[in-house]
């Protein structure tokens, strides 16, 4: 990698949306009441990437991550080199044909040349020669970008966790379940483990090239805290034992991950890939009909999720702030 | 960027035999073509005499190669229009629209060594199978019935790309390709068939009686099978509150699609699930091969491009 000269650099930055957060989270839920289901819509786009204003500091934040503990952000099997070249192959195609300011691809041969502006940076390398990259296909590109990404084989009739890279984790760990079939991933989920979990894999298995899928999860996340690894939960879990009534605006954050499904159709894999945003719950208040819903999505929600989801010692104060707020808002 | 149809461009047609053609299709200029994985297909969208005709053809050429597939058809005397309007009327540059590589057929991941069983036109997945366990070097081999070398399509690409894999079985010669040639096979040896109806039973019946797991045997049929005498019967929505009337020439995926209804649908045969749907009331015959036994005795649901009805009325939930 090479920085480029400060001639060659384009003026990019004016281009990502300045709008504030709250014009442009993506707000989970379409019904009053929130249950497990397989909530998949058609990802009409057929787009992976979401770039934000927030870009630069969350690229910046997984890179810190990924040197820093390089074993639990990234893992993989050495029988994902080929998926992951064709991940590589379709994202950075996707950078160059939605993104052309901020990425460029020059191909000479099989010498590819990509610049990304919004980083001022410039790689060569071969593609499909594992050695002229500086780490593997899927780490590699997962640097360019805001979204974690995991690779799903379907192997013998079934789905595996075969590699990823993984920065902002909703409380789980790739190192744990690498390897694992998708029921056996999922099977900490009260209920949905039951049944759903293999419909869903079933659906999943079914999934086409050309017609990729999305969903939204979420959770609640307390502090602005992105990597969220299981591996850490004595560190960030603690944090929920100082809310009160009066910081919980604050504090609370409803994290949503835009989560996003590809089959690969070279190597028959299939590309999930996270993309998490995080919004306090002042700020996601100033959207009255957001607080509303919301509000009436905690006052239903069964004590199992909000257990699983991690929130049920403050669900009490929380459904109190949001109807309090949500009074104050209708004066 | 994933686009759900491809333009592509016929660039070659070959006479393979008397009865096969092949086809190959490459993208427009400085367009690309999605990769492929061994064993995949692709959907074909022609029109002949203004009828739509959408089939479906295995990938019958090397997946390491780029921006090209080719695909082996045979003219079948029984065809519902499509074989003969790829044979009849598409002709070199002519432009077209395919779907993406879909697989339903892929390669065991843990076999120690597969076994390919073809007759005739049943041949094309295998090919770009051998392409990719010769890359990996994987143990495979290929046992290939047809009537005479003449009438044995692809049989020069085999013979110079695979020649100490592959057995041929000719029967003008008097050479039978059997089932037991499963027998004597180390453990961990998955095999594969692609042919007709009575082929495939026949040596899935035998693999089973050698001892094979259920999960070491795989193939593909090109049309659904025989289940016996078809009825008519009605089928009502419980969601939209339409009904209709499925005679015993028509499927019901084709009533409903016929009928405004937006089903998702992908094989057509009854093999990869895609257009399931949950069944209200009524009794269904099953006619597919990818719900088990056991899911079709207990889950209330139809796979509607094969399956109809035993009961007089069936109520979906849609």
């Amino acid at each position: 990698m090479s920085m480029l000269n400060e001639d060659v650099k384009k003026n990019y930055v004016q281009h990502l949306s300045t709008e504030p957060l709250v014009k442009r989270f993506p707000f989970p839920f379409h019904e009053d009441s929130y249950r497990y289901s397989n909530n998949s819509r058609q990802l009409e786009s057929g787009l992976c990437l979401d770039i934000t204003p927030e870009y630069k500091g969350e690229v910046e934040e997984k890179r810190a991550l990924l040197e820093k503990f390089p074993m639990k952000c990234y893992q993989s099997f050495s029988h994902t080199i080929e998926a992951q070249w064709e991940v590589l192959d379709m994202l950075i195609h996707e950078m160059v044909e939605i993104y052309p300011d901020y990425f460029t691809l020059k191909k000479q041969g099989d010498v590819w040349i990509f610049t990304n502006y919004l980083l001022n940076e410039q790689d060569t390398f071969t593609f499909g020669q594992l050695n002229t990259l500086p780490c593997e296909p899927l780490d590699f590109i997962g640097r360019h970008m805001q979204e974690d990404l995991v690779i799903v084989s379907e192997r013998d009739q079934d789905l595996y966790m075969d590699a990823g890279q993984l920065c902002f984790p909703a409380n789980w760990s790739l190192v744990f379940d690498l390897g694992m079939t998708f029921t056996e991933w999922h099977s900490p989920v009260p209920v949905f483990s039951d049944k759903l979990a293999a419909k869903v894999r079933d659906f999943l298995m079914r999934m086409e090239a050309g017609k990729p899928w999305t969903r939204y999860n979420w959770t609640l996340t307390v502090e602005h805290i992105l990597p969220t690894f299981a591996e850490d939960f004595d560190q960030w879990a603690p944090k929920k034992e100082k809310i009160t009534k009066e910081n919980i605006g604050d504090l609370v954050h409803l994290r949503v991950e835009d989560q996003r499904l590809f089959r690969l159709p070279k190597s028959n894999s299939i590309l999930f890939s996270i993309h998490t945003h995080l919004i306090n719950l002042n700020e996601l208040s100033e959207n009255r009909e957001w607080l509303n819903r919301f509000s009436k999505i905690i006052d239903d929600l069964p004590e199992y999720i909000a257990e699983y989801k991690g929130f049920s010692e403050y669900k009490l104060l929380l459904s109190a702030w949001l109807k309090e707020t949500l009074y104050v808002k209708k004066l | 960027m994933q686009t759900k149809f491809l333009q592509v461009i016929v660039e070659k047609v070959k006479i393979e035999t008397s009865s096969v053609k092949s086809f190959t299709l490459v993208p427009p200029r400085g367009e690309r073509l999605p990769g492929f994985s061994a064993g995949s297909h692709v959907t074909t969208y022609i029109e002949n005499n203004g009828k739509k005709l959408e089939r479906h053809y295995s990938l019958a050429s090397n997946p390491e190669i780029p921006n090209e597939y080719v695909i082996g058809i045979r003219k079948s005397e029984s065809s519902r229009g499509g074989s003969e309007a790829w044979h009849e009327c598409i002709k070199e540059g002519d432009r077209l629209f395919i779907s993406n590589p879909k697989n339903h057929f892929p390669l065991s991941f843990r076999a120690r060594k597969h076994v390919f069983f073809a007759a005739g036109i049943g041949i094309t997945p295998f090919i770009a199978m051998m392409f990719d366990l010769k890359k990996r070097g994987i143990e495979f081999e290929l046992h290939y019935a047809a009537r005479s070398k003449e009438l044995c399509p692809f049989f020069p690409l085999i013979n110079e790309h695979f020649p100490e894999h592959s057995h041929f079985y000719f029967s003008e010669l008097n050479n039978r390709m059997l089932p037991d040639l499963m027998k004597e096979q180390p453990i961990g040896t998955h095999v594969y068939f692609c042919g007709p109806e009575l082929m495939v039973k026949q040596f899935s019946q035998r693999a089973h009686a050698y001892g094979y797991p259920k999960a070491n045997v795989h193939f593909e049929l090109f049309s659904p099978p025989d289940m016996g005498p078809k009825t008519p019967f009605h089928v009502k929505l419980s969601k939209s509150k339409k009904e209709f009337y499925v005679s015993e020439t028509e499927n019901l995926l084709d009533v409903l699609l016929d009928g405004g209804v937006d089903a998702s649908y992908s094989c057509r045969v009854g093999g990869c699930g895609s257009c399931q749907l949950n069944v209200k009331e009524g009794v269904v015959d099953h006619r597919d091969q990818f719900l088990s036994d056991e899911e079709k005795k207990t889950l209330q649901v139809i796979l509607p491009c094969v399956s109809r009805a035993k009961s007089k009325t069936l109520v979906l939930d849609i």
